[in-house]
Order: structure tokens, then sequence, then C-alpha cells
């Protein structure tokens, strides 16, 4: 695993709403290696998908705050105007497999085509070159070509949810941003759809910001963990140590509450749900629902504590002289 | 199993007749096909299968909630497969339901109280006074507290979470002997999830109530089932004690289903998963002989003609496959 391909610091995305600013993505940071992969998970409405969405800047209209750094290779592409990022980033340097997207497939256009879109609209290549590249491309995540000329109510939702991933892969970027990508599959299909991206990922040297809900599923690809509650960070850890020994008290109840199908382990849940984003508990937003919860967290807002080396923790029972 | 049985199915079928279009002749989908199994009263049993493989269609065809294509149900030493007027009745208080989609199933017109007050009204139960009582209690039970609260407000205002304990209270409400409840978490984070099961299972052994548990996920069934039956395209491949089962999986559709699960294990990014390729096969014209042969990586000559007889391989531990039968 050599160099950064992707550095993202001080993130923040907020929508506006009549009910107030909801802050979805809040101070997020975290580094990606070429060929490395980031796990981001979280409870249902914790901001995993807006993250995605400030990093590949597609973006609802109703944003509030759109702000911090976003490195790829060294460039800081928050810089950028929409028309470059569009033209020199979006799906040329990060792409993204959307939450849902084997449904999202228009139903009137042929699989080839869609699949062929990216290449056409981003690096402007003529169609019919496109098209022999998605066939191409179709073939490699195991759909036969000839797939390329129907349309997707043709295909079962295994063979979609491969095109959509040929869709994500054609224009050859480093970063592929895969949000749920087998959420509505079965778990057979399921785990053929993770066997392919991990024969992608060492074959190309990709690097994956996997999102999932599914702790269990997100150690088929994890390198690293990030573990998010409202909005933000608070968790990053290697996968040896995550998946063994998970710090921070939301992680680790999180963890307690993943059913285990071959050891025998007792199970758990968290009293209580998430907080509203739009007026978040103050101190740790964790703090209502924490058995080791002191005066301090419900007072100032944890700092992030490095307790080894690359595994960083945003509570204040780490925190010296705390 | 333990005890006597409260209800054995045997050999239950449900078809449907679907049409391609408005001319076209109707086609059969067999969507439940020749399904034996009993459950003793108390028991909970977990029923797993991929989408499309008939779990919701056996659920309601055993609560008669669809009419039987063929077979017999008997519950309570009674056969039910063709009860109707006022014995029908009689089984549908004794049966209860929880809906796959709460969302779908909840009317958004009526209060909380009013949903688990219906069931009582159509079964002329109490006096008003006497079912507020048992609303009230009801609501307890599924710990939507302070019962006040959650009494008058409407499906829209509850969390997903909060929707399934209403459905879960509905189904108990005229304490049934027998339960049904289909993917009651699938649509809840982990958390929530455990949360609903350990409510449900305190229920179901208080009450000493027969449980069915469809689900897609195997992962959770151990915990909360003393059985599980594999279901593939409508048939019924594999029954055996939980942990038996997912420790020793002997149908090959089993295997590779267990194969396809992890468990959170930073190992698991090192290497590939070895499970089928290829998807369930369609119920209108599903494949001759065993249903799984054109994935099954033991398939013989035998599996692609003749379909596979149930065989009780250990005591308790009940196989539909060849590899298993004598001769
Ligand atoms: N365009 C928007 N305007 C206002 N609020 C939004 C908008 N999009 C998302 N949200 C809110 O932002 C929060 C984070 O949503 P997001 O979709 O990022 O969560 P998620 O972690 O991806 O959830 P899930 O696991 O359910 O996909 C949620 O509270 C959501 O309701
Ligand atoms: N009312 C109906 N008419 C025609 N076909 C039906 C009907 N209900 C179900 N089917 C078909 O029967 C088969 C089994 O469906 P069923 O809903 O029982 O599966 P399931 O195992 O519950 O799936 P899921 O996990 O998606 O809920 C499917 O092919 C489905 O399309
Ligand atoms: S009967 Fe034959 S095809 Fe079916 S699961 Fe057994 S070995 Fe495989
Ligand atoms: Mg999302
Ligand atoms: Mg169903």
């Amino acid at each position: 695993m050599g160099d950064v391909a992707l550095s993202v610091r001080g993130l923040r995305l907020y929508y506006g709403t009549r009910k107030g600013v909801v802050r979805a993505v809040d101070n997020v940071s975290f580094d990606l290696r070429r060929g490395e992969t980031l796990a981001v998970v979280g409870e249902s409405g914790c901001g995993k998908s807006s993250l995605a969405r400030a990093i590949i800047r597609l973006l609802p209209r109703n944003v509030h705050t759109y702000e911090g750094q976003i490195i790829l290779d060294g460039q800081d592409v928050m810089k950028l105007s929409d028309e470059e990022f569009r033209r020199s980033v979006q799906w040329t340097r990060i792409s993204m497999v959307f939450q849902g997207a084997q449904n999202s497939l228009n139903p009137v256009l042929k699989v080839g085509f869609q699949i062929a879109e990216p290449l056409m609209i981003h690096k402007g290549m003529p169609k019919e070159e496109a098209l022999a590249e998605a066939r191409k491309y179709l073939r490699m995540v195991g759909v036969h070509e000839s797939f390329a000329d129907r349309y997707p109510f043709e295909l079962s939702g295994g063979m979609k949810q491969r095109a959509v991933i040929a869709m994500a892969l054609i224009a050859r970027p480093q970063v592929v941003i895969l949000d749920e990508p087998t959420s509505a599959l079965d778990v057979i299909t399921q785990a053929n759809i993770m066997n392919l991206l991990k024969t992608i990922r060492s074959e190309w040297g990709l690097s994956y910001i996997f999102i999932t809900h599914d702790i269990a599923l997100s150690s088929e690809l994890a390198d690293k963990v990030a573990v998010m509650y409202a909005g933000q960070i608070v968790e990053l850890a290697g996968a040896d140590e995550f998946y063994t020994n998970p710090q921070h008290p939301y992680a680790q109840k999180l963890m307690a509450s993943v059913p285990s199908l071959r050891a025998d382990k007792k199970l758990e849940f968290i009293p209580g749900a998430p907080p509203s984003l739009i007026n978040p508990p103050p101190g740790c937003r964790f703090h209502p629902r924490c058995p080791y919860a002191m005066d301090v967290c419900r007072r100032q807002e944890p700092p992030e504590v490095e307790v080894k080396s690359g595994h960083v923790v945003k509570c204040w029972l780490y925190a010296k002289g705390g | 199993m333990a005890g006597e049985a409260l209800l054995r199915v045997e050999n239950l079928s449900k078809w449907f007749e679907v049409r391609r279009g408005l001319l076209a002749p109707p086609l059969t989908l067999r969507a439940v096909d020749g399904v034996n199994f009993e459950l003793a009263r108390g028991e909970a049993v977990s029923l797993v299968g991929e989408s499309g493989s008939g779990k919701t269609t056996l659920g309601k065809t055993v609560l008669r909630l669809y009419e039987p294509t063929s077979g017999r149900i008997v519950f309570k030493g009674k056969d039910v497969t063709k009860l109707d007027g006022k014995e029908l009745l009689w089984y549908r208080r004794e049966t209860g339901l929880v809906q796959q989609d709460p969302y779908g199933a909840m009317p958004s017109f009526m209060t909380v109280y009013r949903i688990l007050e219906e069931p009582l009204i159509i079964h002329k139960v109490g006096t008003r006074e006497e079912r507020r009582e048992m609303v009230f209690k009801a609501l307890e039970e599924v710990r939507l507290t302070p019962v006040e609260d959650f009494a008058f407000k409407y499906p829209h205002m509850l969390s997903g979470g909060q929707l399934q304990r209403v459905a879960i209270a509905r189904a108990l409400i005229l304490r049934p002997s027998f339960v049904v409840a289909d993917e009651p978490v699938s649509m809840l984070d982990a958390s929530v999830r455990v949360e609903i099961l350990t409510l449900m299972r305190e229920l179901q052994e208080k009450l000493g109530i027969s449980f069915i548990y469809i689900t897609h996920d195997l992962s959770t069934t151990r915990y909360f089932s003393e059985r599980i039956f594999i279901m593939y395209a409508g048939h019924i491949v594999e029954k055996a004690p939980s942990k038996e089962l997912v420790r020793e999986p002997l149908h090959p559709y089993s295997q590779a289903l267990i194969n396809a699960i992890p468990d959170p294990d930073p190992e698991n990014r090192k290497r590939l998963r070895n499970v089928p390729p290829g998807e369930p096969p369609s119920l209108i014209n599903p494949p001759p002989g065993c249903r799984f042969h054109p994935r099954c990586p033991y398939a013989m000559d035998v599996c692609r003609r003749q379909e596979p007889p149930e065989v009780e391989v250990k005591s308790g531990h009940v196989v539909k496959c060849w590899l298993y039968a004598k001769g």
C-alpha cells in the first residue's frame, strides 16, 4: 500500500431545511492510501451518503454549508469550479456506485449505452468507441456482453448491480465510492459481488470508500474502518484493531449488536435512538446514550485522540488529563 | 422437538396463476410446492431463504390468508385446511401475523390505539373499558411507554423500531397460540434489530406462543429460534436444530448460504468466498429433479431427473437431497 490517494480535511456538508440546518457531515477528516479500502459504517441517517456526495460533489439544491479540503493526488480539488470539477475529477478520478443504483438505471436506455455514458460525457469519447469499451467492461464484471443490447428490466438484480459497477469503473478512476453496493441483493449474490470487488481491487490497485450499515459485511473489504455517529467520525482504525478491539463506546456497543453466525457471542443493543442532526446534543453527541458519560462529555466536544499510530478515537475517556 | 405438535403441515402447496399479457394463457407459478413440517407448542422456528423463495406465501397459506392449492394443515388436532365461516374466525383468533412491510400494513389514518383495538372489536372481546385496559397493557408489553404518549400517535409519527413494536403488539393482543412474523426487523439497524428480536423472543417464551420467524438473515436466527428451516425455490430443503444447522449444514444450498455470510473478521478481506454462481430459478418453469441442481457443485445424474426425497439424516435433521438418500 503506497502513498496517499485522497486526503479529506475538515469536510462539512450542511443542508438548509425549514426546521433548521441539518449538519449531515460535520468536520470529517481521513486519509486513503492507494490500493486501500476505507469502510464507513454507522446507523441509518448518520451521514454516510452525505459524506459520499460531498466527496464527489453531487449535491442537492438545499446545501447550506459546503467546505473543507479534498486533496486528490496532492491537489485540493475543492478549489476547482463546478465546471472544472465535473470535467477533470468527477467519474474520471473519483467515481461512485450509488445507494440503490440498480433501481435507478434508466428503463428506456440500453444497458451498454448507460455504461458507456461516462466516457462520452466526461472523456468526450466518440459513441462507437465508448460502446465497445462498455462491452469489454461488462464482460470484466462477469456479465455476458450481449446484455449490452438489453434493457435493465431484462437483467436480474445481481446483473444490474454488476452493470452499475462497470459504469463506475469504465473511466478508470483511482478512487471508487461504493454506497451500500449490495443492500437489496440476496446473500449469495452479495458474496459474488464482494468477490468481484476484491478481484478488481487487487488487479488494479484501486482505492475504495465502502459505505455500509452492515458491520460484518464491512470486514469483507475494509483495510481500515471509520465509524460515523451523527455526522462525525468517532473512531478511525485499522481493520485488525477495529474488528477485534474497538475503542469508542459507541463503536463497542455497535459491535456488540452484530450477530455472529459462527461464534457464541451474547447480543446487546444500544438503548435510545441517534440524535437529531439539527440540534445535536452539546459536548459529545453520544453522551445521552453512553454508559461512561462524564461531566465534561455533556459540556465540551471531545478531541480526536490518537490512541495508537493510525487509530483515532473522538472520546474524552482517552484524552490525557481528561 | 419438544412436546406435542401444535401445527402439522402436510404436502402443502400454493400455486398462483399468472398472466404475461391479456390474451396470453395463464401460467402456473409454484410458489410453495409440497412442504411438510411440524411445530411444537411454544416452539420458535426460523424460515430462511432468498427473496422469492416462497417464505411469505408459505406463512400466509399456513395462516389461511391464502387458499392452499393442495395439502393439509392440522392445528390443535383439527384439520383447518378447508375451514370457513365461524370456524375460520376461530382459527384467525388463534393465530397472528406480523407483516413484512410495517409502513404498508398500518392504516395511516388510525391512531395506535385504534390499530390495537380493532382486532378486539372484530372478535367482540370485552367492553370498551376492558378493551382500553388491554390496549394499554399491550403497549406496556412492547415497552412503548409512557403508554399515554404512544396510544394516540399516528404511524407516521413513529420510528421504524417503534412501528414494529406496534405490529407485534397487534399480533399478540388476542393471545394467539401461533404467530408468523414476516421479516419483522429487516428494515431496521443492527442495534434496533436486536432490541426488537429480544423483545419478541421474551414475549414468545412468556406467553408460550409458537412462532415462525421469516427472515433472509441467517445470522440472527440461532439467537431467536430453536430450529431453522431453509427454503429454496418453493421447497423446504433442510430442517434442523438452529445451532446444528449453522455448524453443520448438510444441504448443498444451505452450505452455500452459510459460506456467503460473513462474521465481522479482518481476515475476510484477504480471501474470496466459496459460493455458487447464478441465481434462483423461475418458479413458473422450475428445473426438473432437484431445483438446486443447476447451481449445485455435487449434482449427479439423478438430481437432474427426479425430485429428491426428504431424508432424516439424524434425529430431527431432515434434508431434501439425493446425496443423503440410501441405495
Ligand atoms: N437534501 C437533504 N436535505 C435535508 N436533509 C437531508 C438531505 N439529504 C439527507 N438529509 C438528512 O441528512 C442526514 C444524513 O443522511 P444520509 O443520507 O447521509 O444518511 P446515511 O447515513 O446515508 O443513511 P442510510 O444508512 O439510511 O442511507 C439524515 O438525517 C437525512 O435525513
Ligand atoms: N399474489 C401473488 N400472485 C402471483 N405470484 C405471487 C403472489 N405472491 C407471491 N407470488 C410469487 O411467488 C413467489 C414467492 O413469493 P414470496 O413473496 O412468497 O417470496 P418470499 O420468499 O417471501 O420473498 P421476499 O424475501 O422477497 O419477501 C415469487 O415468485 C412471487 O413473485
Ligand atoms: S439433490 Fe443433487 S443437485 Fe440437489 S442439492 Fe442434492 S446433490 Fe445437489
Ligand atoms: Mg445512505
Ligand atoms: Mg416475503
